[in-house]
C-alpha cells in the first residue's frame, strides 16, 4: 500500500488508528503488528512470508547472541545473520544483473529468474542487521519479546521506504510508549506536509520528467535537456523526503521518534555536505556498519580513498541492480575523494555561491546517471546538456519552461529552509497579530495541503511509486 | 495550554477531514459512468485467492475506490483549477488557449513517417480506384496558432498535407489547410469542442466547388442561423472547467426542398437534422444524427448525380451543404463498417458512375482510416 493513495488515506488509515487508540496497553503493538502486515500484504501477497521470515530468523539470531555473547560462537552467529540477510537480498535484487553479467562476459546464456523486486527488502533486511550487529557489538539489548521485535521490522510507517531506523534508535519505545496530544499533532501536520509534496511537487514535476525523458535526443535542446533533470531532481527529493516525512510523522502518531532522513539536501557547498543531507539514515547505516569497521579514516590516506571507493560502490549498488547505479556511487566516490584530497579546502576559501553551484552540477549530472538507463542514453542526455545537441534553446524548452516555471519557483522555495525560518520568525516575533496568524496558519495550512493532495490523488493520472527498484 | 488546545484544534480539524470523508464515500453508491469524463467507471473487482496472489485484485480494488470515491468530479475540478493557478496552459490533452478557446493536443511524433506513409499508400489505392477527391481537415491547433499557448507543441498537419498532395496529385487534392489557414480569426472551430464549426465546413464547401468547377453560391455566409448556444463539447468535458458555451449553426437553405434520409438501411427520416440531441449534452448529433455506419439521403434535386462521401465525425456539419448538387448521398462511416468497402461500393454505384469524397480531419484519418478492399 502507498500513502498517496485513497485506499490508504481512506480505508487503512482511519480504521487503524481507530482500533490503535481504543486498543489498551500492550494490545497497541498486536493491533500495530498486524496492521502492517496488511499493509505490506495489500502490495505484496506473497513475499509477505519473505519479509516474516527475515523477522523471525534475526529474531532468534538475537537470541543466540544474547546466549553466546563474549563467546567465539558469537562471531559466527553474527555471521550467519549477516549472511542470510545479504543473501535474500542479493538473490532477489542482484541475481538476474549477476547472470546477466556473466552472460554478456562470457557469452553464455543461463535464463534470467525474472522476480519480481520484494517492495522494501533493502530497507528491511538493512534494518534487521542493524539489530544483529548492535547485539553483538553489546550496543542493544537482545529482544526477547517476538511480538515486539516484529513490530520493530513491519512497522507500515517505515517498512517500504525508509527513513533506515536503528534498532537502538527505537528500542525504548517498543515495548512501551506514549504519544502526547502534541506528539500527534505534530505528527499529523508533518503527514499533510509530506503528502503535499510527494503529491502536489513531486508528482506534477514528475510528469515533466516523463515527457522529456521521452523526447528524442536527436532533436532535443540544451534548455530542455537542464529543465528536465532539473525536473527528476526536484521529483526525487519530493517524493522520497516526502515520504519521509509521512513516515516520521506517522512514526510520532504511535509514540515514536524516528531519525530525520533529509535537511535540505540542495543548500549543500559541497558533495560531502550533500551526503550529510541526502537519504541521512542511509548514509549513517553505511558509515556505522561498512565504512568505519573497514578502518575509516584511521588507517591514513589511501586507506581511507579506498574505503570512500568501497562505501560509495555498495550505495550506488543498493539503489539498483544495475551498472548505471554503480556508474552513479562511483561518480560520487569521485567527487568525495576529490574533495579530501583538495577541492574542499578550494570551495571553502571560495564564495559559498561556486559552492552551491558545482554541488548542484555534480548532483545533477549524478541524476542523469541514476535516471536513464544505458550508457548511449547517458551520454547522449550529457551531450545534449553540454550543448553539443540540436540546439540551445528551442520553443519545446521555452514551453516546458513557461509550463512549470511557478511549480519551479515553489519547489526551489519549499527545497530550501526558507519557509521554516519565516514561520519561525513570525512565531518569534511575539506581535499579537503575527502569533494569531501562526496560530491560524499552522492549523489551517496543514488542512487546504490535505485538501489538494487529496484531489491530487483521486486526479491521479500520474502517481508512480519511486522505490519499487530499490 | 495555549500548545494544547492548538494541538488538539489541528487533531480535530485533521482527523474530521480525513473521517468525514471516509464515512461519505463508504455510504455513497458506486456509479456506473462518469458524464464530466465520459467514461465507465471501475466496478467492485470480483474476490479470489488467484487474483489475490497475483496482486491483481488489491490493484483494481485501487482503482475501483478511486473511480467510485466521494465527489470525483469535485476533486478534479480542484486540481485542474490548481493546475490553472500554477499558470499551466495544458490540461488533460487540452491546450487553454486565448479568447477562450480550447484546443486539442495533439503531439509532434505522435504519428510515425511509416504510419503517415501506410495511411496514404491507402488511401491512394481507394483515390485511383474510384477517382476520389480528398479533404483532409487540418485540426484547430494547426490554423489557430496565434491562440494557442506560447511555444506549444503540435503535430505539423501542413507538412502531412504536403505529403499527401503529393502522394494523391493535384487532381484529388482539395485543399482545405488554405482555405481555412486565411480566415483562422474567425469562428471556424468550436471553442469547447474538437470538430470545426459550420462556418469552417463552409470554407471547406467553398474550396470543394471551386475544385469541383460547381457553383459556390448557392448559400451566404449571413445566411447561417444558431439552432443553441449552449453546446458545451467534448474538449469542455476534458478540462471539465466553466467556460462560455459555443453556439452551433446551420443554413436553413439546406433544409428548403424535402429529403429522405435513412439511416443504416432502416431508420428513414425526413430531415438530416436531429433537434432532439439539442436538448441533450452531444449537441453535435444535430447533424446527420451523430454517427452511423451508412447514411442514404435522397434528395429532391434530380439531376441522376450520386455522391459516396467516405467521412469521420468532421463531414456531418458539412454533408448537408452538397445537398442541391446531388441527387443521391451515400455516406460512410469506417469506424463501423466492416465488410469488403470496394465491393460494397460498386453495389451503390450506378450506370454513369458516381462521384466519391473522402473527408476526414487529419488526426481521424490517421487513427482510424482503415478498410478491406
Amino acid at each position: 500500500m502507498v500513502f498517496s493513495s485513497v485506499v490508504f488515506l481512506f480505508r487503512f488509515l482511519p480504521l487503524f488508528f481507530i482500533l490503535y487508540y481504543l486498543v489498551p496497553g500492550r494490545g497497541k503493538n498486536i493491533v500495530l503488528f498486524l496492521g502492517s502486515l496488511f499493509f505490506y500484504a495489500w502490495g505484496e501477497p506473497v513475499y509477505v512470508l519473505l519479509m516474516l521470515f527475515s523477522t523471525v530468523t534475526d529474531y532468534f539470531h538475537g537470541r543466540l547472541l544474547g546466549r553466546f555473547r563474549g563467546k567465539g560462537a558469537a562471531k559466527a552467529i553474527l555471521l550467519s545473520s549477516v549472511l542470510v540477510n545479504l543473501t535474500v537480498l542479493c538473490f532477489f535484487k542482484y541475481a538476474d544483473f549477476l547472470i546477466q553479467t556473466i552472460n554478456s562476459a562470457a557469452g553464455t546464456s543461463f535464463p534470467l529468474l525474472a522476480l519480481p523486486l520484494p517492495i522494501g527488502i533493502s530497507f528491511y533486511t538493512f534494518q534487521t542487521m542493524s539489530y544483529t550487529i548492535d547485539v553483538y557489538r553489546g550496543e542493544a539489548k537482545v529482544q526477547k519479546n517476538l511480538l515486539d521485535f516484529g513490530v520493530y521490522v513491519a512497522m507500515f510507517p517505515q517498512l517500504i521506504a525508509g527513513p533506515i531506523v536503528k534498532y537502538r534508535d527505537v528500542e525504548s519505545r517498543l515495548h512501551n510508549r506514549k504519544a502526547g496530544l502534541e506528539a500527534v499533532s505534530r505528527g499529523m501536520k508533518r503527514f499533510c506536509f509530506g503528502l503535499a509534496k510527494k503529491v502536489l511537487i513531486a508528482n506534477n514535476v514528475g510528469e515533466l520528467w516523463v515527457t522529456v525523458s521521452e523526447m528524442s535526443l536527436r532533436e532535443m535542446s540544451a534548455l530542455t535537456a537542464w529543465v528536465g533533470i532539473l525536473a527528476f531532481a526536484f521529483q526525487i527529493y519530493f517524493d522520497f523526503s516526502g515520504y519521509s516525512d509521512m513516515a516520521i510523522g506517522l512514526g510520532e502518531m504511535l509514540g515514536f521518534r524516528f531519525p530525520e532522513n533529509f535537511n535540505y539536501p540542495y543548500i549543500s557547498a559541497s558533495v560531502t555536505e550533500f551526503w550529510r543531507r541526502w537519504h541521512i539514515s542511509l548514509g549513517s547505516w553505511f558509515r556505522e556498519y561498512v565504512y568505519i569497521p573497514l578502518g575509516g579514516n584511521r588507517k591514513g590516506r589511501a586507506r581511507q580513498l579506498l574505503n570512500i571507493l568501497v562505501v560509495w560502490m555498495l550505495t550506488g549498488i543498493w539503489h539498483g541492480a544495475g551498472w548505471s547505479f554503480l556508474m552513479w556511487g562511483l561518480w560520487f566516490a569521485l567527487a568525495l575523494v576529490l574533495e579530501k584530497l583538495f577541492l574542499g579546502r578550494l570551495l571553502a576559501w571560495l564564495p559559498k555561491a561556486v559552492g552551491l553551484v558545482y554541488t548542484m552540477l555534480v548532483v545533477l549530472v549524478g541524476w542523469v546517471l541514476f535516471s536513464l538507463e544505458t550508457p548511449g542514453q547517458i551520454t547522449g542526455y550529457l551531450g545534449v546538456m553540454a550543448g553539443m545537441g540540436g540546439s540551445l534553446a528551442d520553443a519545446d524548452g521555452f514551453y516546458l519552461a513557461r509550463q512549470y516555471g511557478v511549480l519551479f519557483l515553489i519547489a526551489v522555495a519549499a527545497a530550501t529552509p526558507l519557509p521554516g525560518r519565516v514561520v519561525g520568525e513570525l512565531r518569534k516575533s511575539g506581535t499579537g497579530a503575527a502569533i494569531a496568524l501562526y496560530r491560524f496558519g499552522e492549523k489551517v495550512i496543514p488542512a487546504v495541503l490535505l485538501l489538494l493532495a487529496i484531489a491530487g490523488i483521486v486526479d491521479a493520472s500520474y502517481n508512480p511509486f519511486l522505490y519499487f527498484r530499490f | 495550554m495555549d500548545e494544547k488546545r492548538s494541538a488538539f484544534f489541528t487533531i480535530i480539524l485533521l482527523s474530521a477531514i480525513l473521517l468525514l470523508f471516509t464515512a461519505a464515500d463508504l455510504i455513497q453508491k458506486d456509479r456506473i459512468f462518469s458524464e464530466a469524463e465520459n467514461k465507465m467507471l471501475a466496478t467492485r473487482p470480483k474476490w479470489s485467492w488467484d487474483a489475490l496472489l497475483e496482486g491483481k485484485y488489491t490493484q483494481d480494488y485501487e482503482a475501483y475506490l478511486t473511480e467510485q470515491f466521494v465527489g470525483r468530479d469535485k476533486w478534479i475540478t480542484i486540481k485542474t483549477y490548481l493546475d490553472m493557478a500554477l499558470q499551466k496552459q495544458e490540461i488533460n490533452g487540452v491546450y487553454l488557449g486565448a479568447d477562450g478557446y480550447l484546443i486539442e493536443q495533439h503531439l509532434p511524433g505522435a504519428y510515425t513517417d511509416v504510419q503517415e506513409t501506410k495511411k496514404l499508400l491507402l488511401l491512394d489505392k481507394l483515390v485511383k480506384r474510384w477517382d476520389a477527391a480528398v479533404m483532409l481537415v487540418p485540426t484547430a491547433d494547426n490554423i489557430l496558432t496565434d491562440r494557442m499557448p506560447y511555444w506549444a507543441p503540435y503535430y505539423d498537419q501542413a507538412a502531412f498535407l504536403e505529403k499527401a498532395a503529393v502522394q494523391i496529385g493535384a487532381d484529388h487534392y482539395i485543399d482545405v489547410y488554405s482555405a481555412l489557414r486565411s480566415h483562422s480569426g474567425e469562428e471556424i472551430y468550436y471553442r469547447t469542442d474538437h470538430h470545426w464549426t459550420t462556418l469552417g465546413a463552409w470554407y471547406g464547401y467553398q474550396a470543394w466547388t471551386k475544385f469541383m468547377g460547381r457553383r459556390g453560391d448557392l448559400y451566404s455566409k449571413n445566411a447561417m442561423k444558431a439552432v443553441t448556444s449552449e453546446f458545451l463539447g467534448t474538449l469542455q468535458s476534458k478540462v471539465n472547467l466553466d467556460v462560455q458555451p459555443d453556439s452551433i449553426f446551420w443554413f436553413p437553405e439546406t433544409a428548403g426542398r424535402p429529403v429522405t434520409v435513412t439511416y443504416d438501411l432502416k431508420d428513414t427520416r425526413n430531415s438530416c437534422y436531429e433537434e432532439s440531441y439539442l436538448a441533450g449534452k452531444n449537441k453535435y448529433g444535430f447533424f446527420l444524427d451523430d454517427n452511423h455506419a451508412l447514411v442514404e439521403i435522397e434528395t429532391d434535386y434530380h439531376n441522376g448525380k450520386t455522391l459516396f462521401v467516405i467521412k469521420d465525425s468532421y463531414a456531418n456539419c458539412f454533408v448537408p451543404l452538397l445537398i442541391p448538387y446531388y441527387e443521391k448521398i451515400y455516406v460512410m462511416d469506417l469506424r463501423f463498417f466492416n465488410g469488403r468497402l470496394f465491393r460494397f461500393m460498386e453495389s451503390y454505384e450506378p450506370e454513369g458512375g458516381m462521384d466519391v469524397l473522402v473527408l476526414y480531419n487529419c488526426i481521424h484519418f490517421l487513427e482510424d482510416f482503415i478498410y478491406l478492399e
